[in-house]
């Protein structure tokens, strides 16, 4: 991914991953798995798995494509082990492989239908005071979803992981392996995006630029 | 007033400005309740942001995708087991160059002592001609052991012909240098002397 970029990175050495701390504990099992241990995977799957699965929904958008994507990811990790370089962090390593995966296969789906529950649920009905709360929640959640879908995939990804996923700007630019600057302009039209999608949608009146 | 700071609310937002940047957003929000209301927009989406995409995942969903991933990794092992192979591979190297090495001295080893053809005072020479004939040598190399005298080539003489000379035919005198692919080959053969025919003397 992002071959335009690659030779350009490789000179300022923005293509390596984050370093990994002193006390990695994922470290061990790395060792271990490539001793031959295979059953040590498994705790490392444990120990990772609740954020590749999240990470491949939040990009993907569909639980099962998500679910199908993280074990691709798992299995390409377990057979590429090898060209991991000790001293660079995991689970940056592995953040990687897992979006690389899931470009492959939003590649593959097309682009993101719109969630059809959406819109339905903007009109008012007449549930009772104490259920209308809930499907008012259930209404922006379902809104957001669909803002985030109609992003660009790489601004997808850009706001996945800086502002969910909670790397910082400079471990997402050598995560996805291009320059801070391209992930700081990605990521601040995506929250644009993103405000004036709901904006208009929940608050039609309200708002606009000045 | 009449500088927004619009394009700089998004960065402002998680924090992304430096610290100049930020004392300059700060300052002009303060100020315009325009770009203030788009700020509190954005905080606003950004909690909902969070809020919406908690992942949908409960722990069984974990268990599964454990149970898949352990058993792909399993049969794949099982079927080719690359770290173990990768962790032996040099030691394999090894062992396949010093087994070549080893091959390669003992052929060398082999046809540097091939054995010649035994020592013998040729058939086809009559007695005492081979001491007639055979001129004392030397071999060239330090490997005297080597140096033989080869038998006389039978076939350089009809058959039919009778041995008219007790020095007919050369002598072959070969040696056998270190080197297995070199032998050098002397064949010597004495020239008869000229006929001594004696001519009668004119008469005065």
């Amino acid at each position: 991914m992002f071959h335009g970029t690659e030779a350009a990175l490789m000179d300022e050495g923005l293509t390596s991953l984050p370093e990994a701390s002193a006390d990695d504990p994922l470290e061990p099992l790395i060792c271990r798995i490539r001793a031959g241990d295979v059953e040590a995977f498994g705790d490392l799957l444990a120990r990772t798995e609740g954020r590749i699965l999240a990470l491949a929904w939040r990009i993907l958008g569909d639980r099962h494509l998500a679910e199908d994507a993280a074990q691709e990811t798992y299995l390409r990790v377990f057979r590429s082990l090898n060209s991991f370089r000790l001293g660079e962090r995991f689970e940056a390593w592995m953040v990687r492989i897992a979006v690389n995966v899931c470009y492959d296969l939003a590649r593959k789906r097309g682009p993101l239908p719109a969630p059809a529950e959406v819109l339905d649920g903007l009109e008012g009905d007449a549930a009772p005071m104490a259920a209308e709360e809930a499907v008012l929640l259930h209404q922006r959640r379902a809104l957001v979803r669909q803002a985030l879908a109609t992003l660009p995939l790489a601004e997808r990804t850009a706001l996945v992981l800086r502002d969910l996923e909670g790397h910082s700007t400079e471990e997402v630019a050598r995560i996805l392996g291009v320059r801070p600057v391209t992930i700081r302009s990605q990521v601040a039209s995506a929250r644009a995006k993103v405000q004036a999608f709901c904006s208009r949608l929940l608050k039609p009146t309200d708002g606009g630029r000045p | 007033m009449t500088l927004h700071v619009l394009d700089q609310l998004p960065l402002w937002v998680e924090g992304d400005l430096s610290a100049a940047d930020l004392a300059a957003v700060e300052h002009h929000l303060a100020k315009c309740p325009a770009c203030h209301a788009v700020a509190e927009r954005l905080r606003t989406s950004q909690v909902w942001l969070r809020e919406a995409m908690q992942p949908p995942f409960v722990p069984i969903d974990h268990e599964h995708l454990r149970h898949a991933v352990m058993a792909q990794i399993r049969t794949e092992a099982a079927a080719k087991p690359v770290h173990r192979l990768a962790a032996i591979r040099p030691t394999l190297l090894a062992a396949c160059v010093a087994s070549l090495l080893i091959a390669t001295l003992i052929w060398r080893q082999e046809h540097a002592t091939v054995s010649l053809p035994p020592l013998g005072v040729p058939s086809a020479l009559p007695a005492g001609s081979a001491t007639q004939t055979a001129p004392v040598v030397t071999p060239p190399m330090a490997r005297q052991d080597l140096a033989r005298v080869a038998p006389l080539k039978a076939p350089l003489r009809r058959p039919e012909e009778p041995v008219s000379s007790p020095i007919e035919g050369p002598a072959r005198i070969e040696f056998q240098t270190a080197n297995p692919n070199i032998r050098i080959i002397w064949l010597a053969q004495a020239k008869p002397l000229p006929e001594m025919n004696p001519t009668p003397l004119e008469a005065p």
